[in-house]
């Protein structure tokens, strides 16, 4: 079973880089372009993978393809995944991409995104530091008793897709009619964003139906950096609660329990193959587009900018239980309250964090 | 013609915009006269359709050249 999980998830992984690299699927830029530049561009893209990603889910439900739903994984929400989503907003910005961006971006080359890399590595230790207060913070703002998705609250969970889902796709359609679907872009090779969300909808579809679960980076990229940290620094374990609990489920509801601690279990068979391939097909992709070449150093400024961001995502990632893999591609397709508010902190983040990122590290003017 | 190059491979978005919009609003006065052509070169996927559409919506005519492991974009006056 193990080798068809590995195989499973590299091969998402895959797919997830080459259509991301081509259609340079940047969910940081979605945000970002919206509150910066008043661009709508990526985030209707954005937009359309979650409303199809939800429509996708609820058939594989009422079909009986998604075992695992209504999503258990995702807990009761607290004012953390609000906090969580603020960090990671302003991180992402900052570094120029989200977590799977920085992955992509990092196989194509750009060194800013690998800043970033070891900027996530670092935060994830760093957020073992203060886990207790974290812990304590998320236990003492816990929003509602039970009540994890919308559908908990409506009683039928028919409710929220009616009603969600065609307001999203009306709204996406009005764009397409006016033409603002298409890009004129000028890259070899380019994919249309809305291209690429039905792909990476698909992906994502797949998971639940192999998995019974979303797809999932940063448990993944964690146990990374505590591996390394316990090679560099044998013995040091700031919170040893901080990275111990965490579970996946396999295969129609088959649970196996994993975690963030360093060493192989099924959290690192199944989340670091996923970032791997990730980080492979976008190499590819670069590499059949005569693209790849090993880029100038980037301004001080931006590599410093990247790990910083680094830095912040893997907190707030910590923090909100995910990052924006795990709550937009996974948990707000399922209406999950978490991840609601880790989207409404990711707003917030975007604004700060594009402020930030121009007036101190880039020093122009936004248009 | 005097070029003007503006090198922002490696750079990290939305570095690349701002960074030419800001060039742009520097040599205004050539780039309008015809005096000027700014050539930029980024590997930045995204920013072939960003800088093309807001520098042509500014009215500047833009050409796109694929060279290789970059892009040039060459931006000068509208004849």
């Amino acid at each position: 079973m193990y080798s068809g999980i590995v195989l499973t998830h590299f091969l998402f992984g895959i797919g997830l880089g080459i259509v991301m690299h081509r259609s340079d699927f940047c969910m940081a830029g979605a945000f970002r372009d919206l509150f910066l530049t008043g661009d709508f561009f990526r985030m209707r893209a954005l937009i359309l993978l979650v409303a199809v990603t939800s429509l996708l889910l609820f058939i594989g439900r009422i079909s009986g393809l998604v075992a695992s739903y209504p999503p258990s994984f995702y807990g009761v929400p607290s004012l953390a995944n609000l906090a969580g989503g603020l960090a990671f907003g302003v991180g992402m910005v900052l570094a120029g991409g989200c977590v799977i961006g920085t992955f992509y971006k990092m196989g194509a080359g750009n060194l800013v995104s690998a800043f970033a890399f070891s900027g996530l590595l670092f935060g994830s230790l760093l957020f073992a530091a203060f886990h207790p207060f974290h812990r304590s913070f998320a236990e003492a703002t816990q929003l509602s008793v039970g009540y994890t998705a919308v559908e908990h609250v409506t009683g039928s969970p028919i409710v929220p897709v009616i009603v969600g889902v065609p307001v999203a796709l009306f709204f996406l359609f009005r764009g397409k009619r006016e033409g603002k679907w298409k890009a004129n872009a000028y890259a070899r090779g380019y994919l249309d964003p809305w291209k690429a969300a039905l792909v990476i909808s698909a992906i994502i579809m797949a998971s639940f139906i192999l998995t019974g679960r979303p797809l999932s980076v940063t448990s993944g990229y964690t146990k990374i950096a505590v591996y390394l940290s316990d090679k560099i620094f044998p013995g040091y374990h700031p919170s040893p609660s901080a990275f111990n609990y965490d579970s996946v489920r396999f295969f129609y509801g088959k649970a196996v329990d994993g975690s963030r601690e360093a060493g192989v279990d099924p959290v690192a068979l199944s989340q670091v193959p996923l970032i791997l391939g990730v980080i492979l097909g976008s190499f590819f992709s670069c590499l059949a587009l005569g693209e790849f070449s090993l880029p100038p150093f980037p301004p001080k400024k931006q590599a410093l900018s990247g790990f910083a961001g680094g830095v912040f995502m893997a907190a707030g990632s910590l923090m909100a239980g995910g990052c924006n893999v795990w709550h937009i591609m996974g948990g707000l397709p399922v209406f999950a309250f978490q991840s609601m508010l880790f989207v409404a902190g990711v707003c917030l983040g975007s604004i700060a964090g594009g402020r930030l990122l121009t007036k101190a590290v880039l020093r122009v003017e936004a248009p | 013609m005097e070029t003007i190059s503006l090198d922002i491979r490696g750079q990290i978005c939305p570095a690349c915009l701002l960074i030419t919009l800001r060039e742009i609003n520097t040599y205004k006065t050539e780039l309008r006269a015809g005096n000027a052509c700014l050539v930029i070169r980024t590997d930045h996927r995204d920013a072939t359709r960003t800088i093309p559409g807001t520098v042509c919506a500014m009215g500047y005519d833009i050409t796109v050249t694929n060279r290789k492991g970059y892009y040039e974009i060459t931006i000068g006056c509208r004849k």
